[in-house]
Formats: C-alpha cells, sequence, structure tokens
C-alpha cells in the first residue's frame, strides 16, 4: 500500500504516479520514467527540489540541501522525501532555481 | 607524432633517459613544441539541473580544421546513471609519469561532483571511447567523502582526487587515492589533515615535495546555489593549504580573508623548478600569487585585482568572478575568465609578481558588448578555459554550476551552453575571439546540455605535471 503523488510540472503538465511504503518520491519516478531532475540521491545538493502543494510529505533524511525558510515555504527535496498521504507536487528544474536567487540583482 | 594517440614512446618526442619510456612528455618545453595541432577535445556535457531527461555525458568534439566535422560534437559517452553532474576530470596518467614503464595515457578519470560516483573511460582510441568501470557512491561514502573534484595521476603508479565533503555533504573532505591499475580505491591518500575542513582543486610540485590544495564550500552548501548569507557566516572558503608531498601531512594555511574569498582553481607554472604560483579568488575576484619564503615558510600577495561593476539593472556591484585559471605552457601568460562580467584575460606573467595585462576578449556575460557569435545566442559567458599546447589557441565553455547558471545565467539550463575559442599570438601578446568556432551544446543529441570542462587527447596545460 502507498499513496498517490501527483506532480505538477510549471508548463501545465501533470502525471499521478504510485509511490509505494518506503519508496522515495524520486525514486517512483525514475521507475515510471518520468524525468524529475536530482543529483546526490542524499538530501545535500537540493536538485530534486519541489514544492509540496497539497498532501503530507515527509523528509526521511535530513533535507540539508534546503534552508529552514525554504522548508517553512513548502519546498521538499524528493530523494528524501516519502508521502505519508496522497500529495500533489510541484517538480521541474526551474522549481530548485526559485531556492536562492542571484543576490546581485 | 599525433598526440591525439596515446603517448608512450620516448624516442618520439626527444627524450633524454632512452633507458626508460613513459607517457606524456620530459618537459613542458618538449609537449609545446613537439606535440602536434589538438585534434580531438573531450567537453563534458551535463543534463543536471535541466528539464532533459538524459544522462550527462563526455562529448568529443572535432578541433581539428582539416577535418569536415570541425567543430562538431562529433560523439557522446553517455554515463550510466543520472544526475552525476560531471564537472572536472583527468588522466590516469600524465607527464609526471614520464619516467614510468609500462603506463600509457589512455584513461580518463570522471567524476560525478554530485552523485559521487566515478567512472573510468578508456580512451586510447579518442574517437571511440568507452565507459570501462564505475566506482559506485556507495564505494566512495565507505570512506566518508563525496563530491570528488580535481583528478591527477601523481607518481607511484596512483590517482588522487580532492573531495570536497564528507559522506553526508557535510565538512570535511579530504583526498581519495586510487591504483594506476585496476582504478580500485585505496583509500584516503593524506595521513594528516591539519587543520585543513575544505577542499576544492590542488596542484603539486614533486621535485619540492609539496602539494597545495584550496577551497569552495561543503557540498550542503554550494550544491543548492550561491547564497550570500553563506559567505556571511563564514562557509565558503578563504584560505589556502600547503601540504608535505612525501609525508601527505598538513603543513601550513595561507588565510586570505576578504582578499581571497572563494579561492578555487591552483595554478603552479609548469617549470618543475618554480617554487611558487597563483590562486584564483572567484568571489574576491583577485589573483593571488603565493611563493615558499625562507624556512620553507609559504608567503602571499595579491597581484590582480578585477573591480566590481555597476549593472544598470542590479541593486549591488557586481564581481567578476574569477572562475577558471590557466598558465600556458611555457608559463609567461596567465588566463583568466570573469564569469559574471563576460570577459576572459591575457595577463604576460614573466615578472612573476607584477602580471600585465595584455588582451581581453568581452563576449556573452552581464557586461560583454558581443552577446551573439556565428549565429549563436551567447548562454553564459567564459568559464572553464583550455588553452593548446603550444599556446595558439585559447578554448573556453560557458557553464559554471547546474544550480549557479541556474541562478545567473537561467538560459543556460533551458537551451544549454556553448564552447567557444580565440586565436592567441603570444609574440604580439594579444588574442581574437574566432568568429567561426562555436560549438552549441543546445544541440546535443538528447536534447540541450551543459558544457564544462576540456581535455586533450596527448595532455594539456591544465593536466601535466612534471618531476
Amino acid at each position: 500500500m502507498g499513496h498517490e503523488v501527483t506532480l505538477v510540472w510549471r508548463d501545465g503538465r501533470e502525471a499521478t504516479i504510485e509511490v509505494a511504503n518506503g519508496e522515495s518520491v524520486i525514486d517512483a519516478t525514475e521507475r515510471e520514467g518520468l524525468g524529475v531532475p536530482f543529483g546526490c540521491l542524499y538530501g545535500a545538493c537540493g536538485t530534486c527540489t519541489g514544492r509540496l502543494i497539497e498532501g503530507d510529505l515527509v523528509h526521511v533524511e535530513r533535507p540539508r540541501g534546503l534552508k529552514p525558510s525554504h522548508r517553512n515555504e513548502g519546498y521538499v527535496l524528493l530523494c528524501v522525501a516519502e508521502p505519508r498521504s496522497d500529495c500533489r507536487v510541484e517538480v521541474g528544474a526551474t522549481v530548485q532555481a526559485d531556492l536562492v536567487p542571484n543576490p546581485w540583482k | 607524432m599525433s598526440t591525439d594517440e596515446p603517448s608512450k614512446t620516448s624516442e618520439h618526442h626527444g627524450h633524454e633517459h632512452h633507458e626508460v619510456e613513459g607517457p606524456g612528455y620530459p618537459t613542458p618545453a618538449a609537449m609545446r613544441t613537439e606535440s602536434e595541432r589538438e585534434k580531438t577535445a573531450f567537453v563534458m556535457g551535463l543534463r543536471v539541473g535541466m528539464d532533459v531527461d538524459e544522462p550527462d555525458f563526455v562529448g568529443v568534439v572535432d578541433v581539428d580544421p582539416e577535418s569536415e566535422t570541425y567543430a562538431e560534437l562529433i560523439d557522446t559517452i553517455e554515463m550510466p546513471n543520472k544526475g552525476d553532474e560531471l564537472h572536472h576530470f583527468g588522466w590516469n596518467s600524465c607527464s609526471s609519469s614520464c619516467h614510468a614503464e609500462g603506463l600509457m595515457r589512455d584513461h580518463l578519470i570522471v567524476p560525478g561532483q554530485r552523485s559521487s560516483r566515478i567512472h573510468v573511460i578508456d580512451a586510447s582510441d579518442p574517437r571511440d571511447a568507452s565507459i570501462e568501470k564505475v566506482i559506485e557512491p556507495e564505494e566512495v561514502f565507505e570512506h566518508d567523502l563525496s563530491a570528488p573534484h580535481t583528478v591527477h595521476c601523481v607518481p607511484g603508479g596512483k590517482i588522487v582526487i580532492s573531495m570536497l565533503g564528507n559522506a553526508d555533504g557535510e565538512l570535511p573532505g579530504g583526498f581519495l587515492q586510487l591504483d594506476q591499475d585496476d582504478f580500485s580505491i585505496d583509500g584516503h591518500w593524506e595521513v594528516d589533515r591539519g587543520d585543513m575542513e575544505m577542499n576544492y582543486d590542488y596542484w603539486y610540485q614533486p621535485r619540492h615535495g609539496v602539494m597545495l590544495s584550496t577551497e569552495w564550500a561543503a557540498p550542503e552548501t554550494y550544491y543548492p546555489g550561491f547564497d550570500l548569507d553563506d559567505v556571511e557566516a563564514g562557509k565558503y572558503g578563504d584560505s589556502i593549504h600547503v601540504w608535505d608531498w612525501e609525508t601527505k601531512e598538513h603543513q601550513q594555511t595561507l588565510t586570505f580573508g576578504e582578499e581571497g574569498l572563494i579561492p578555487l582553481e591552483i595554478r603552479m607554472p609548469h617549470n618543475p623548478e618554480e617554487t611558487e604560483g597563483y590562486v584564483g579568488a572567484a568571489l574576491s575576484s583577485n589573483i593571488i600569487r603565493f611563493w615558499e619564503g625562507d624556512g620553507g615558510h609559504w608567503e602571499w600577495e595579491t597581484v590582480i585585482d578585477v573591480e566590481d561593476r555597476e549593472h544598470p539593472d542590479w541593486d549591488m556591484p557586481v564581481p567578476g568572478l574569477v572562475t577558471d585559471t590557466l598558465l600556458s605552457l611555457d608559463d609567461q601568460y596567465l588566463f583568466f575568465s570573469n564569469w559574471l562580467h563576460g570577459d576572459v584575460r591575457m595577463y604576460d606573467v614573466s615578472d612573476t609578481g607584477n602580471p600585465r595585462l595584455v588582451d581581453q576578449c568581452w563576449v556573452g556575460g552581464n557586461f560583454g558588448d558581443r552577446q551573439e557569435v556565428a549565429g549563436h545566442e551567447v548562454r553564459g559567458a567564459p568559464q572553464m578555459l583550455q588553452l593548446s599546447r603550444d599556446g595558439r589557441r585559447l578554448y573556453w565553455t560557458t557553464s559554471l554550476f547546474s544550480s549557479w547558471d541556474n541562478q545567473f545565467y537561467p538560459d543556460i539550463g533551458e537551451e544549454g551552453s556553448l564552447m567557444m575559442k580565440a586565436d592567441v599570438y603570444p609574440e604580439e601578446g594579444r588574442m581574437e575571439l574566432d568568429e567561426d568556432f562555436v560549438v552549441d551544446f543546445g544541440d546535443a543529441p538528447g536534447g540541450p546540455a551543459r558544457a564544462h570542462e576540456i581535455r586533450w587527447p596527448g595532455g594539456d596545460c591544465t593536466s601535466d605535471v612534471w618531476q
């Protein structure tokens, strides 16, 4: 038994996948061939950043690549995140780019 | 001889020590004058941080003007996994093994900066290379290391890789040693890390028994992107470290403070007699010279200071962000890139303490007048540099690091980056953008890619160290 996670891209595309118990969202997206970006796979690099729109998604390891303010804003690292309910999550490379703006601008 | 072929036979390049053959060249001058023009370039191609569902690759670019596929990406050696962020790479052996029998420069060691996966590529035929071995991240983490960066072969049949983090992507890093025969992990190179916590690039001068290493930050700090709050919190480096190459012990820390924030690439002269060098401090945008003073104590001074520039649309003055530096094989010219401004500079460093700016090439970036070359929009700005062995062609790519690209040049993340070239006239001390040479990694097979570090089969200015 797992949970349904609906992935929402900024171009309007959506896909819903079943994430098994004990499975990270990234592992499930890879199994389904959905091409959600990832890097280190241990919660340090932030490449797999998504934004939780709805539902309960928990980090099973410390998401080092997110600052506390990011976590308060709903950003999640999908390589170390598992759903505890059905969820909707915004995904894609541009979500990560929101985390740290150009400091000189 | 064609230096696109693995170099082994010493007679072909006028070797003085006929009894022992090995890869590379006996002197930097021999490499500069006796090797032929580069015909093939290996260029890192990345998909990390892009909505391109493909792995990173090592690209093969044709740089032979006699060829029908000149200035084209003619092959891609795809990685078996996604998400590696290939960054810097190196050879299994270089000119430091020139007197070592039985070795060839025929394998590329290709680490994934984000994945910590290390690939070994058989490149004995540069135009038909293939992956021979993969060291999985778990094997690296067993040594409490992650985030591999600089790869150098070292004398004694070993390969040493600087590692920026521990197994959790936190501090400290260290150095991973591989065996040159079977590419198995030996363990840590260093025996006493001293007060070194951060790591990045390193260079060694075996004749003087010294190694120097630089500092970026913890992987967990630089991976997600560049944040000035992290600089203020002291999470970015401002020091370099002197090591005893023989005992593998940390000897001294040179702390630069505000003058040397984020000291990245380090270059020592190719002449193995020299006991000095340069490091480019990216955020301070300074070039710092360091040298061995009396009693083996190392000293430093700032010799080049790139002024911040006011951008009409930005709130704060913008540093150049010196991201790569390079010394020509004759040690006469120092080149470096200002990735945020959009130029690459050429200095005459014949008088090592008084670099003289001789030329500058502007293209792309936030201040470059020229934003298009041969019909290709320049996404990014000059970044990773590689100079031909004869010092007459300077090539560069325009991507820095996926998350930092996405902050400063988001177009790269959508459309890929470029490889470009300037013709260099060392006798006249000038360079000129080659408006006919553009390799657009936006057109890479499978989708756009970021182009990063460049290496020549046969060795180059940033691979080879002489004993």
